[in-house]
């Protein structure tokens, strides 16, 4: 069917239900127009016809009112935030207030992680059993064959923070029975820190008699006077009284006798 | 009205210039007004809803892309503020309506009849109020200056053939309302 018998029919008010559709059709691809349909089209005229109001003055007013009171919300944040960095720049003082703060929370951050908290438990159980270890492989290093594997298990006390009887023990032995000169007097020397020990103290005076090389007869001497060991003196006239006790040696023990005592 | 520069204002709106809004508001007052005038025929009603319009296009303005005509994203704000202000009276819809038909049997009525001096054209009104909300709407929006099927399309999210159909259907049942009414007459 042709457009023009479908508007004619649709006019005269005789289209059937799929002409009506059809119809639908052509006004959606718009081979009809609605202007073509007269009846609809009048209707449509009258419609837009229909006058409407104008608004009145109160919605403009409304309006810039609203607007004005948005801008004005809008601006108060900015404004705040202009006002502080004038400060900000005016008054240096605030800057070094401000890093004063920065390093207070710092330090107070650290040190409130340090004192508490499961963590802090966690790195000193961590700490002890490195200490353990460095202290097991100090005394597995003692006993090795090669004196700088010695020297290196001596000076591995200096990292222990405190050495146990075990470990004091281990350097006393080296200190009286170790053949060579050089790790003894390194052993001397470690042992110095713990020479407020007692058992040390002991066993350092033990020492003066049992020492054959004059180089740490003379290391002991010193510390004696350093320690202020009267208990020592007996022993080192032990040392005057050998035979073989290199001059130098005598002369100094002498002294060292005579500051004692 | 020249859509190029409604989307420049806009965009400097969306940019902070808020008080390019003042522009697209005298610009297009009177077509939202008008827009929600043939909807509900109460004009304080209407002038709210205007205003509620440009107080979301406000507060919505970072949504504003720039891509499409402005006019087109001013009306879908434009039909969900009306369609929140129906949902939300919607109780007190059927009394509005009454009273709309109230009206335009009374002084209002009487008064643009004077102007309009036309038997047709005073059915017509009164036939409107029978009309359901979407046909009344497709059919407000073709009447709106300069409002194309295709703007209308894109506002109702349909192709300009769809548009042309919803008209032509809303058309044809205005005029069965019309008969209807003119018989009883």
């Amino acid at each position: 069917m042709d457009t023009k018998d479908l508007i004619n029919k649709y006019r005269s008010g005789q289209l059937s239900s799929d002409e009506e559709k059809m119809l639908d059709r052509c006004i959606e691809t718009g081979e009809v127009s609605l202007e073509e349909l007269d009846d609809l089209a009048a209707l449509k005229n009258n419609f837009d016809a229909m006058p409407v109001p104008e608004p009145s003055q109160n919605m403009s007013d409304a309006f810039y009112a609203n607007l004005e009171a948005t801008k004005q919300k809008e601006q108060r944040p900015k404004a705040e935030g202009n006002w502080f960095s004038q400060l900000w720049v005016t008054q240096p003082f605030l800057r070094w207030a401000y890093s004063v703060a920065l390093i207070i929370v710092g330090l107070g951050a650290g040190y409130w992680l340090k004192s508490g908290g499961e963590d802090s438990d966690k790195l000193e159980n961590l700490s002890a059993e490195v200490s353990e270890m460095k202290e097991v492989m100090m005394l597995t290093l003692l006993d090795k064959e090669s004196p700088s594997d010695r020297l290196k298990a001596v000076n591995l006390t200096s990292e222990l923070p405190d050495a146990s009887a075990k470990v004091t023990e281990a350097l006393l032995q080296t200190l009286n029975q170790d053949e060579n000169v050089n790790v003894r007097l390194a052993t001397l020397e470690a042992l110095y820190p713990y020479a407020s020990h007692p058992q040390v103290r002991e066993g350092l005076i033990k020492s003066i008699a049992l020492q054959e090389s004059p180089l740490v007869q003379m290391a002991l001497a010193e510390m004696m006077v350093a320690l202020q060991e009267k208990r020592s003196v007996q022993n080192l006239e032990k040392v005057l009284k050998k035979e073989n006790t290199p001059p130098e040696v005598r002369e100094r023990i002498e002294k060292s006798i005579e500051v004692l005592i | 009205m020249d859509s190029i520069s409604d989307n420049a204002l806009m965009l400097k709106v969306k940019d902070g210039d808020l008080d390019k809004l003042g522009l697209l508001f005298e610009r297009y007052r009177k077509i939202l007004f008008g827009f929600f005038y043939n909807m509900n025929h109460d004009p304080g009603l209407s002038e709210d809803l205007v205003q509620n319009v440009f107080m979301r296009i406000l507060k919505y303005r970072g949504g504003f892309k720039g891509d499409g005509e402005f006019k087109v994203w001013m009306f879908h704000i434009a039909r969900n503020v009306g369609h929140d202000h129906y949902r939300k009276n919607k109780d007190r819809e059927t009394d509005e309506i009454d009273n709309w038909k109230d009206k335009l049997g009374d002084d209002q009525m009487n008064r643009e009849g004077e102007i309009e001096k036309g038997e047709d054209l005073h059915l017509l009104r009164r036939v409107l109020g029978r009309l359901d909300k979407e046909k009344m709407e497709v059919l407000t929006l073709s009447k709106l200056e300069g409002m194309k099927y295709k703007n209308i399309g894109d506002i109702l999210d349909c192709s300009e053939g769809a548009v042309k159909v919803k008209v032509f259907r809303a058309l044809q049942a205005l005029k069965r309302e019309y008969m209807h009414l003119k018989e009883r007459v």
